[in-house]
């Protein structure tokens, strides 16, 4: 490698590291309004003080599936967008936003599925708002495993227009006149039932805690004017919040600036801290670590490829290089929600798939540091960009820094039992991936190389050891767990199943190996099986809804799950099969 | 010939064949329980696959079940037996240590679940804020209780496990003129108003008479109860108190006077008495704030042993339960709008041994590659050398 060489492909990285700073930076004012500044304002929801910002990308990933759209020419963000919910419904209820892709679900609210007509405005949806929560409360008391497509795609449709219902009625009753409105007629006579139905409707609460009061007492607009309405006072955050709403629907940029610096003000004396914890999580958002992370490693993976006919002396350094940007990336998207959070890195399952990720990344770098042969950033970047797919599919289903039930409540068992399993996970997912590395380049290399072969094989062998080791002591700690809160050490739940199966597996391969029964191709083989085990005991037992451990069923997941077992059946066959079996057999010279 | 038979056997025991072989059974016997979970219930099918010897299918033409693959327990005992030929057979030298401790760690964790499943005695214990209560009752299984209450500083409780009632005939209450003919016992029954016009009860006193039973079926499911009922005759003196019915069913116990003293009649969950009781001074259920997410669940209960001359207050919290006596509480779940709390109890003599377990499996693993890596190292060196 020449010394051009090496710092063309060290700049590649440093690239990829560039324009992930990109993303971080904020973004422009919005015909003069500041946006950024309206979604950086602490708010409570489900438990935590998140900035407005959270909210609206994680409602519109739930109603859009993105955290973003095109309308009228131009992209419209999600701090634009819950604006426009929240001060100008007449606005947003034009935007078609609800994505309907069940056939039934569009035939009952009378349209017809066209290839750019699966999207649907709330104005479209509200002449059958009636029907459609008829239809969702039959489905609701059933079930999720046992609705049918039609009832989960309804139960679904609702939920998503109640919360965009929820969000329009948040700060003002949305065809009211406005909060400012509001605070002036605080004491007619329909006064209190307004105040009832914004306390009921209620999203999130933005009014933050009093002096003298608890410190979690954070309060919704609705209960904000019933304390005004009872002689208590009108909350120091109540006007500039009116402000900002006139000022939005008055379409006047400057008093909406000011009334926001007047909001923050209010915000920074009464809840310190909250400002600056907000502002570090929509840094986080804009960023997009895992979304940045996952695009890195799929350059890396296809440099890497390019690398084995064209320039490889260039190319595979390049790639490495990349594969390091990537895991940059990663890591420090990782560690930002540990300290949003204060929490270990797996709290979810969401937050599993990331670290299972990042822990076949990390070492998919070591093992390249060690052979140099680049297997380990093709499989390390196929890993990775694999499992955060898996990430951003699972992620739409709202905050993925939600808060912990009791029973899981504990920093030192999430950071010990819970992290050396997904360790364990990793490490036979990557195990697995060279296996699989190893069966395609059986049947594509022309050339015979043993030294490969066997540097591939002492690879995947290593990482089972070590994948043996983790998931053991993991699944040991989720015992010891267990007998300090449920008072069982081991209670066969499908979850603890689950892992004493990738244990057994683990340990039946390296048994075999030790014992002679199976060499090079049979340990491949069997590498390839485990990841259909781990695969099944990830998701798997999540789908069969029973035990401690079942938090959250996945329906779609399921079809998903299956192909990748297909998938992994297949590259066993091709393991097996003898190399290059499909090539014609020389002809006989004469 | 004898000593060809020995060393087969343990040929057989000690082989890399067997270890995979009952690995390989395990595996399937955690899915098929796995699965099995959604249909049977946890317990159910851990019962089934796990806490058998074999597992057993009921086939038309046989009069019994027929086992056809080998339970968790044969597996479990056949592995141990492997493990332990496995273990005595490693080369006693210190490059194998680290093996050493890893195969004897895990004969200890199946040690473990053996005595688990033998042995471990699952109860709980409820109580509302500010009451006292001095024993734990089971989840299941049932008993008659005759308690004798004339004297109102304490009561006298004999009681008669629902095993007993089964079995019928008279049953001798030891230390009073007592004896009870079992007429009808139900293990699981359904009580409504005796209508006009049907078969007379067995009962001839009490509230029995205007009662109707029917019987049902047992029910085995984790968050099932049975209502057992019986019928039962009190007999003292050579004198007969007439039959009474006593049932789950019924709420109120009921009483008939002998010579002075007052006996209740009443049938209900099997109790132990403890020789200490647990006062709930206060019962926490905290939620994050605007949510319904439950954030911690806790009971503060004073603990008062007359044997030990001790009483303390005890936080039971999540993750935090109290040992006490061989017993285990544990803060399992809550009722009565927030009054109410209940402790899952459990005694298991072996509690100890994943945990030993644990440490020696992990240590003999850190052994071990600490050996393969200082031997690594130094054909490295020697490569390096030579």
């Amino acid at each position: 490698m020449t010394f051009v060489q090496k710092y063309l492909s060290w700049a590649a990285g440093a690239l990829a590291l560039l324009i992930a700073l990109v993303f971080a930076l904020p973004g422009g004012k919005v015909r003069g309004f500041d946006v950024a500044g309206f979604g950086n304002i602490p708010i409570l929801e489900g438990g935590r003080v998140k900035p407005l910002d959270s909210v609206a990308r994680n409602s519109l990933l739930v109603i859009h599936s993105r955290q973003g759209f095109r309308y009228d020419g131009r992209t419209i963000g999600p701090d634009e967008w819950i604006l426009d919910v929240m001060f100008r419904p007449q606005v947003a209820d034009q935007q078609p936003i609800f994505v309907i892709d069940d056939p039934d679900v569009i035939g009952l609210i009378g349209a017809k599925q066209t290839k750019n007509r699966n999207y649907f405005s709330f104005v479209d949806l509200s002449s059958h708002l009636e029907e459609i929560q008829k239809q969702a409360q039959t489905a609701q008391p059933i079930a999720p495993q046992k609705r049918t497509r039609f009832q989960s795609a309804i139960v679904n449709l609702f939920d998503r227009v109640y919360l965009y219902y929820k969000l329009r009625n948040t700060l003002q009753l949305a065809g009211s006149p406005g909060l400012g409105w509001e605070l002036q007629s605080i004491s007619d006579a329909e006064a209190s039932a307004r105040h009832q139905d914004l306390m009921q409707l209620s999203q999130f609460r933005i009014l933050p805690p009093l002096p003298g009061g608890s410190p979690d007492a954070w309060k919704n607009v609705g209960e904000g004017l019933r304390a005004m309405a009872a002689g208590q006072g009108v909350h120091p955050a109540l006007v500039p919040l009116a402000r900002l709403n006139a000022a939005y629907v008055a379409n006047d940029p400057a008093s909406f600036n000011q009334a926001l610096a007047d909001m923050n003000g209010v915000v920074s004396t009464l809840k310190p801290g909250a400002l600056s914890h907000a502002s570090n999580e929509v840094v986080f958002n804009r960023a997009q670590p895992f979304f940045v992370g996952l695009s890195i490693y799929f350059v890396a993976f296809i440099v890497l490829c390019i690398s084995w006919i064209w320039k490889p002396e260039l190319l595979r350094p390049t790639a490495y290089s990349l594969l390091f940007a990537g895991a940059i990336v990663h890591t420090l998207g990782l560690a930002a929600r540990i300290i949003l959070q204060g929490r270990p890195p797996v709290t979810n399952l969401y937050s599993s798939a990331i670290f299972v990720g990042w822990g076949a990344v990390i070492l998919g770098l070591i093992v390249e540091r060690m052979y140099r042969k680049g297997f380990g950033t093709a499989v390390a970047a196929v890993a990775g960009f694999a499992s955060l797919i898996v990430a951003q599919n699972l992620g739409t289903e709202g905050d993925t820094m939600e808060m912990m039930r009791a029973v899981l409540d504990s920093n030192f068992w999430l950071a010990t039992h819970v992290v050396t399993i997904t360790i364990g996970y990793s490490g036979t997912f990557l195990a697995g991936a060279i296996a699989i590395a190893y069966a395609i380049r059986k049947h594509i290399v022309s050339k015979v190389d043993v030294e490969t072969d066997k540097a591939l094989v002492d690879m995947a062998y290593g990482i089972i050891c070590f994948a043996l080791f983790f998931s053991f002591v993991g699944t040991v700690l989720g015992g010891i767990w267990a007998d300090q809160s449920w008072g069982r050490f081991w209670g066969w739940d499908p979850k603890e199943n689950g892992a004493l199966l990738i244990v057994l597996w683990n340990a039946i391969i390296l048994h075999a190996r030790w014992a002679g029964y199976v060499r090079e191709r049979g340990t491949m083989v069997m590498a390839i099986f485990g990841n259909i085990i781990t695969a099944c005991s990830w998701f798997g037992v999540n789908m069969l809804g029973v035990g401690l451990h079942s938090y959250g069923f996945m329906d779609q997941a399921f079809y998903a799950l299956m192909g990748f077992g297909l998938s992994q059946l297949v590259f066993m066959a091709i393991c097996y099969a003898p190399p290059r079996f499909w090539e014609q057999k020389p002809h006989h010279k004469a | 010939m004898i000593k060809t038979l020995a060393s087969r056997i343990w040929k057989f025991f000690k082989s890399f064949q067997l270890t995979i072989v009952l690995l390989a059974c395990l595996m399937a016997l955690v899915v098929l329980c796995t699965l099995a979970q959604v249909e049977m219930g946890t317990q159910g099918a851990v019962n089934a696959y796990m806490r058998s010897f074999f597992v057993k299918r009921q086939v038309s033409f046989l009069p019994f079940p027929l086992p056809v693959f080998p339970g968790g327990g044969l597996v479990g005992l056949l592995l141990t037996l492997n493990l332990i030929a496995k273990t005595l057979d490693i080369q006693r030298s210190w490059t194998k240590a680290g093996m050493w401790l890893v195969h004897a760690g895990l004969v200890i964790l199946f040690a473990g679940e053996f005595v688990a499943g033998m042995m471990q005695v699952d109860t709980n214990m409820s109580i509302e804020v500010g009451q006292t209560v001095n024993y734990v009752q089971s989840y299941k299984n049932m008993e008659l209780a005759v308690i004798d209450t004339t004297d109102p500083a304490w009561d006298e409780v004999y009681s008669v496990p629902d095993t007993l009632l089964a079995k019928g005939g008279s049953i001798a209450i030891p230390d009073t003129p007592l004896t009870l003919n079992v007429k009808r016992y139900y293990p699981n029954s359904e009580l409504s108003n005796l209508p006009p016009g049907a078969p007379p009860s067995l009962a001839t006193a009490g509230i029995g008479p205007g009662i109707s039973v029917v019987e049902r079926p047992t029910v085995t499911n984790d968050n099932e109860l049975n209502t057992g009922s019986v019928f039962v005759e009190p007999v003292a003196g050579g004198r007969s108190y007439g039959v009474w019915l006593a049932s789950m069913a019924l709420g109120a116990p009921q009483s008939f006077t002998h010579e002075g003293h007052t006996y209740l009649l009443t049938m209900r969950l099997r109790r132990q008495y403890l020789p200490y009781a647990f006062t709930l001074k206060q019962f926490r259920h905290d939620v994050y704030p605007g949510t319904e997410i439950p954030k911690n669940f806790s009971s503060l209960v004073q603990v008062v042993n007359p044997s030990q001359k001790e009483s303390r207050e005890v936080l039971i919290y999540m993750n935090q339960p109290l040992r006490y006596e061989g017993k285990t509480f544990y803060q399992a779940s809550f009722g009565k709008n927030d009054t109410l709390s209940v402790l899952s109890v459990v005694e298991n003599p072996g509690w100890l041994l994943p945990y030993v377990s644990c440490v020696l499996v992990s240590l003999g693993l850190l052994v071990h590659f600490a050996i393969v890596l200082r031997r690594s190292l130094k054909r490295r060196q020697d490569k390096k050398e030579g």
